[in-house]
């Protein structure tokens, strides 16, 4: 039946289909000038007018001034404990603003926040990411406040010291590292060594302060029959974090700090970066770290190591949650290499912004200075975060002074050295997989930081 | 074939009355599927086709790019790669779970199974699960110390216990077999279906004809399901191809790119790099090929039963 009406189009069957064809194309036709007539995205929105500028913190009249309202937050899940003490505060100072905050995981915030605040129903404040992907768009489409004014007004900038560069952005989105702020953060994060010190107690071994000592630490705990290292690299990224403390020791943290920044001239393709990369490899390789990282999650990993699994755990001082118990465990920073260079990854926990499209922007400013003004230090020590601000901090628990010391440490060296897929808006996925598969033996170190710099260099060239 | 067709001018006849008194009232009814169809589905495309041809971060104005974004698409080792990954995950989610559901049903089809409701039932659970849970059950079962590991190393192969799904050489497979875990299920309930509606007067005549297992199964049951397993293979080709999900929750693309899959890049590009455009080419070029290898396949097991009809008449 079918396959006669396609052989003689008289039949109605036939005509029907034609006619049904012709509507298809009439349309598609139609929809695509629905569609399709302008590109796709707005008209740019680059205020170059800052709203609301202010001279000195904002004042609860000013802020009565605009009335009852409510101020829309987005936060990554981590500042829940933060926010419990903080929104309290707030409404306190505050009476006439509601704070409604939503809060979504780290991937689910970076993945939407840029629609979001390009919406009509923009947060007034929300929290970004370091680097291209999220900030840097941000600022591109002119979605976020500069804070300038916010910095100075509550004593900022003189408390992040260099480290500020990660919070400035040229006007138009191009350049990372200088020019204004577009964003505060509160807390110093860093990637250090957690150690179990029963463990190393019982090896007869101190706390490494250098790389030499590290590696004949990671030697005899082998020796011993112990997982030197223990890792969970599921994620991908925890691996290259860790990998920063070799790096960090080998090459000078001002040429990665250029690099990541996107300084030009800058090279991630050297013969240091070589030897951290094949020491790290070969760790990999040699059971220093323990086996089937690839197919454990940093969680796993990290609960195993506070179970009393391994003597040494590279990874950030946000784990410190987990590694809890300060009788057995102890942070340290990352040990020196021999140029007496001694940095690893680590930065400043995720910005908060102000969105340029804020009805209630002294509100929002009155928020954010709450957040990350002089006198916050306290609130983030009470839930384990090592504040930038440290007028009035009191610490008794002994996990937590080694991070606040360990941060100390870091920002007194050589400072931290960021994270390296900063660098560019692909180099997570470059830089993870290869990092893999050089673990693996399956890639030379040499092609990967080849394509690594390729990858950085295309970008330059393009931005 | 020709005696079942009635004359071509008989039928103008009547379809030109049909015509008269049903048709545009006719046409009113499908309004609100069409009207959905086109502005939920068809417009989509549409726009992802439209958004292909420019390069566009999603938010500021876009600019012009012609087929720049699907040529750089199409010379891409890492789309490819991940494509060869399809590719094998097609013989996960499809072509094993309806091998082994055949296999389950030719022996249904001569041995009698009590509590065969049960089975159906428990066997389709995995179907109609969150592909998010099955993703986390299985993390579990592949780690180091997860089940699967447990049970090799307590039947004397512990050499073989690895992280599975953290192996270069496994993680591939690993994350195939969770598909044909959850197909298996989808396969088995549609050639149940399909069994039943095969006359018990084709087995009989078969086995009166002196037919073995082997030629009932390739004779009766294979040429009756045809149908079923038509949709099978649409079903679990499509589910191979767009495979996100399973891979995300599981591997991540890891280790290193083994395990990438088109729409991986697809969800990277559009929500972590922001190049909606090139993300929108993957999209429209994977779209593409869905079609062309379903089209393929509808084709290769079309309804031949016009031409076994001619043969038998001869």
């Amino acid at each position: 039946m079918m396959q006669s009406s396609v052989r003689t189009p008289h039949t109605r069957a036939g005509r029907r289909r034609s006619r049904a064809l012709a509507s298809i194309a009439v349309c598609s036709a139609a929809l695509l000038a629905l569609a399709g007539c302008s590109a796709p995205g707005g008209t740019s929105n680059q205020n170059s007018a800052i709203k609301d500028p202010i001279t000195a913190p904002v004042t609860a009249e000013q802020v009565k001034a605009l009335g009852n309202i409510t101020l829309n937050v987005w936060a990554d899940q981590g500042e829940q404990e933060l926010m419990k003490s903080i929104v309290p505060a707030y409404e306190k100072e505050f009476p006439n603003v509601k704070v409604q905050i939503q809060f979504k995981s780290f991937n689910d915030l970076t993945a939407t926040v840029l629609n979001a605040m390009n919406s009509d129903t923009a947060p007034d404040v929300t929290q970004g990411n370091q680097g291209w992907a999220t900030d840097g768009a941000l600022v591109k489409a002119g979605l976020i406040r500069p804070l300038d004014d916010v910095v100075q007004a509550y004593g900022y900038a003189a408390a992040a010291g260099a480290a500020a560069s990660q919070l400035k952005w040229s006007s138009d989105g191009k350049t990372f590292g200088s020019g204004s702020f577009y964003g505060m953060s509160p807390d110093n994060q860093m990637v250090g060594m957690f150690y179990n010190k029963t463990k190393l107690a019982s090896l007869g071994l101190s706390v490494p302060t250098t790389l030499d000592e590290l590696k004949t630490a990671l030697a005899k705990a082998k020796a011993a029959g112990e997982i030197p290292i223990t890792l969970g690299n599921s994620d991908k990224g925890s691996a290259m974090q860790a990998f920063s403390v070799v790096q960090g020791g080998m090459t000078p943290a001002a040429d990665t700090v250029g690099w990541v920044t996107g300084k030009s001239g800058s090279d991630f393709n050297t013969a240091t970066n070589k030897q951290a990369l094949d020491l790290w490899a070969s760790w990999a390789q040699d059971g220093t770290i323990s086996p089937g990282y690839d197919g454990t999650s940093p969680d796993d990993a990290v609960a195993a190591f506070a179970k009393g699994s391994g003597v040494f755990y590279l990874g950030g001082n946000w784990q410190a949650g987990t590694i809890s118990d300060g009788s057995t465990f102890g942070f340290a920073p990352a040990p020196a290499g021999a140029g007496n260079t001694a940095a690893s990854n680590g930065s400043f926990g995720m910005p908060w912004h102000i969105s340029s499209k804020s009805k209630n922007t002294l509100a929002a400013i009155a928020f954010i200075g709450l957040i990350n003004g002089p006198d916050s230090g306290h609130y983030l020590a009470d839930v384990n975060r090592v504040p930038v601000q440290l007028n009035g901090v009191q610490v008794a628990d002994p996990m937590f002074t080694d991070l606040i010391n360990a941060s100390k440490v870091q920002l007194a060296n050589n400072g931290a050295l960021y994270y390296y897929d900063w660098s560019t808006p692909t180099m997570f996925d470059l830089f993870t997989s290869d990092l893999q598969e050089v673990m693996a033996g399956k890639l030379s170190s040499s092609d990967m930081l080849s394509a690594v710099q390729k990858n950085w260099t295309d970008f330059q060239a393009k931005s | 074939m020709t005696a079942s067709i009635p004359p071509v001018g008989a039928q103008r006849v009547r379809g030109r009355r049909l015509r008269t008194r049903y048709d545009w009232s006719a046409y009113l009814y499908l309004i609100p599927a069409l009207g959905f169809y086109l502005v939920f589905l068809v417009r989509p495309v549409v726009e992802s086709l439209w958004i292909s041809l420019f390069d566009w971060d999603g938010i500021t104005p876009a600019s012009w790019v012609g087929t720049d974004n699907l040529v750089s698409v199409l010379t891409d080792p890492a789309i490819w790669n991940a494509l060869g990954h399809s590719l094998v995950f097609i013989v996960f989610y499809a072509i094993i779970p309806i091998a082994l559901a055949l296999f389950v049903v030719a022996i249904l089809a001569r041995v009698k199974v009590r509590g065969l409701v049960f089975f159906r039932a428990a066997l389709f659970v995995p179907y109609i699960l969150s592909s998010v849970v099955v993703a986390i059950a299985w993390r579990w079962i592949y780690a180091l110390d997860g089940p699967l590991n447990a049970v090799l190393r307590a039947i004397g192969l512990g050499s073989f216990a690895r992280a599975w799904l953290g192996d270069f050489n496994t993680a591939l497979p690993a994350v195939g077999f969770i598909g044909t875990w959850v197909m298996f299920g989808l396969a088995f309930v549609l050639f149940i279906s399909g069994l039943q509606n095969i006359p018990l007067e084709l087995f009989e005549a078969a086995r009166i004809d002196g037919a073995g297992m082997f030629r009932e199964f390739f004779s009766v049951t294979l040429p009756s399901l045809r149908g079923e397993m038509r949709v099978a293979l649409v079903l679990m080709i499509t589910a191979a191809l767009r495979n996100f999900d399973i891979v995300w929750n599981t591997t991540a693309g890891g280790p290193g790119s083994s395990t990438t899959v088109p729409s991986y890049f697809i969800y990277q590009e559009a929500f972590t790099i922001h190049q909606v455009g090139r993300a929108s080419a993957i999209a429209v070029l994977m779209t593409i090929f869905i079609l062309c290898v379903i089209g393929l396949v509808m084709w290769l097991i079309r309804d031949r039963s016009d031409s076994v009809r001619v043969r038998g008449t001869r």
